[in-house]
């Protein structure tokens, strides 16, 4: 089974009440109120609630009783190893991205809906209810911002140029085979008069928002390592309804599954071949091979 | 000489949500033609735009308060243009100019006043999220024109502790030599699980917009070095009226002028706590790799 343009469309729309209706709404009166009460996850810095297990799991509920077959996979109740995606149409799922936003009350923590079918995003829906920006999408049926269709404007992309987004993340251990240190020595080499000087670098600490930003072209592109299928699935199918592309952070990789854990989106409004200039432009910066 | 700040507030309020906000948010992300301000292969953009920006609140400010000074971004000459003791406004016709060309929705006008070098008015607009952080020396902060309760806001975040904090950070225009090295080299040791360790860093591209956003509660502290008094003048008034502070960014400048160049900016704490945050300025003065100097 491959659902149809229409289908998908509804699963669009579904996701859109749900998170304009529901979600947004807890997600804004929460904002910054929990400082003193986060578990600690891996070391502290990443951060979670326990309104994030409760959005999970509310739209666990509303998406099984609306599409009892379809998979579900969630930031919240993720199994390292056992969780797979496979072909079916599966709902890949962040409560809150951007939770140590949401902790500190800095206005881009979003909840970011997808649907995967044959291992690829067919729909997508990113909500920041702080700034009230709805970024939404579905396979064939375009993308848009608060209802209204995203189309960029014809421009050229060149490296030099850029306005790339960069996170610090929370994996922060200095050794010189570690990811850490190669994001630093890359970033650096981003930014560096000798190296490719780029106009600058947006740290918005969501990857879901920050991919959205590429969609809309409010930013050149978006390189990462270590976020999750859930941090990218819905964000994708809105870039790639753009003509914004995906592929991996590691040079070379023009073709990743959901899961890479290793991203780099670029946006549209140039040629593919500008795309594919400004992507080998990029990896010849980076510096290692980012491994998870 | 007797000055109503809370006037000027209101008159600077106006001029940036109905003058400059449409003129930046209309031409946001249409200027493709930009001079770079220096060399070849720069970073630090300027438009038409900025000039004409300024002009337009350069002219409104002359006609109502003709015997006030004016340093503006655009108008400045270096060497020249100083701050006095005089009411001098300092402006910045549109901050984050580089998020200005790309369409980032974080470009903002920065209107400040300074009165004896002390920033005592600060009104910062970002029409795109249509978000006006307004402030005058002891009459508080307004967001949206509406008072903002900052200790309230302060109680929900808790205390103030470095490897709890979100602390925002720009490489600048510059990218080569000292400077840019001390900045990479203090960005990892913030990072990294054996120095700071802090929660995260955020980059929104404009200094005003950082600072508003401290003394909003959004943000726990700014540190950077290049900008100038335009740069941050209203948003230091904004800051230290919501119990904020501006220090140097290196090691034991406790006390500077507006134009020091570099800048550890700091939100405030609970119940005006004055140790925690100068106990959370020395632990990050100790990140510090290198010093910042800027001629």
């Amino acid at each position: 089974m491959v659902l149809s343009k229409q289908e998908l469309k509804e699963v669009e729309n579904t996701f859109i009440g749900l998170l304009k209706n529901e979600i947004g709404p807890l997600l804004k009166s929460h904002a910054g109120t929990n400082l003193q009460s986060y578990d600690d996850k891996s070391n502290g810095v990443d951060l979670v609630t326990a309104l994030d297990k409760k959005i999970e799991s509310i739209i666990k509920s509303e998406l099984a009783s609306k599409y009892p077959k379809f998979k579900f996979i969630g930031e919240e109740t993720y199994v390292e190893g056992v969780t797979k995606i496979t072909n079916d149409p599966t709902f890949i799922v962040d409560p809150i991205d951007g939770t140590t936003n949401f902790i500190h009350g800095y206005p881009y923590s979003c909840t970011s809906l997808g649907l995967a079918e044959m291992g690829e995003p067919v729909v997508g829906a990113v909500f920041n209810p702080h700034l009230n920006q709805l970024f939404h999408a579905s396979k064939g049926n375009g993308a848009f911002l608060n209802g209204q269709e995203i189309k960029l404007t014809e421009r050229p992309l060149i490296l030099q140029k850029s306005l790339v987004a960069l996170e610090g993340g929370s994996e922060r251990t200095e050794s010189s085979q570690g990811n850490f240190d190669k994001k630093m020595g890359t970033y650096k080499n981003l930014l560096s008069e000798s190296g490719a000087f780029v106009h600058g670098f947006r740290s918005v600490g969501s990857a879901a928002m920050n991919i959205c930003y590429v969609a809309n072209g409010m930013l050149d592109a978006y390189w990462e390592g270590g976020c999750w299928a859930w941090d990218v699935c819905a964000a994708w199918c809105i870039l790639r309804e753009t003509g914004g592309i995906m592929i991996g952070g590691n040079p070379g990789e023009w073709n990743i599954p959901l899961d890479r854990r290793c991203y780099f989106a670029i946006r549209s409004g140039c040629e593919p071949k500008d795309q594919k200039q400004f992507a080998e432009a990029f990896w010849s910066h980076v510096a290692g091979k980012l491994e998870y | 000489m007797t000055v109503d700040l809370a006037s000027i507030e209101k008159f600077l309020c106006d001029l940036a949500t109905e003058k400059v906000g449409p003129i930046i948010k209309s031409k946001s992300g249409t200027q493709q033609d930009y001079d770079l301000k220096t060399g070849s292969r720069r970073v630090d953009i300027v438009t038409a735009i900025d000039k004409q920006v300024e002009k337009l609140i350069w002219e409104s400010i002359r006609a109502q308060y003709p015997t006030f000074k004016f340093i503006g971004e655009e108008s400045y000459v270096e060497g020249e243009s100083k701050i006095t003791d005089d009411p001098t406004f300092i402006i910045d016709p549109i901050d984050g100019t580089t998020n200005f060309v790309h369409d980032f929705p974080f470009s903002c006008t920065s209107l400040g006043l300074t009165i004896n070098k002390e920033p005592v008015v600060g009104v910062i607009y970002n029409p795109h999220i249509d978000l006006l952080i307004s402030a005058s020396k002891g009459n508080g902060i307004r967001v949206n024109g509406k008072g903002f309760d900052h200790q309230a806001k302060l109680e929900s975040m808790g205390s103030l502790v470095l490897n709890k904090s979100v602390v925002a950070l720009q490489p600048g225009s510059a990218r080569e030599g000292k400077n840019f090295k001390t900045k990479m080299a203090t960005y990892e040791k913030l990072l990294s699980c054996d120095y700071g360790f802090v929660h995260g860093f955020r980059n929104l591209g404009s200094s005003a917009m950082t600072m508003a956003y401290i003394a909003m509660g959004y943000l726990d502290s700014y540190w950077d070095g290049g900008c100038y008094s335009w740069d941050v003048c209203a948003g230091w008034c904004i800051l230290k009226e919501a119990g904020g502070r501006v220090v140097g960014a290196n090691p034991d400048e406790w006390n500077i002028e507006v134009d020091n160049r570099t800048y550890l900016a700091v939100r405030g704490t609970i119940n005006n706590d004055v140790d925690e945050q100068k106990k959370y300025i020395k632990d990050f003065w100790a990140c510090v790799d290198g010093q910042l100097k800027y001629d």
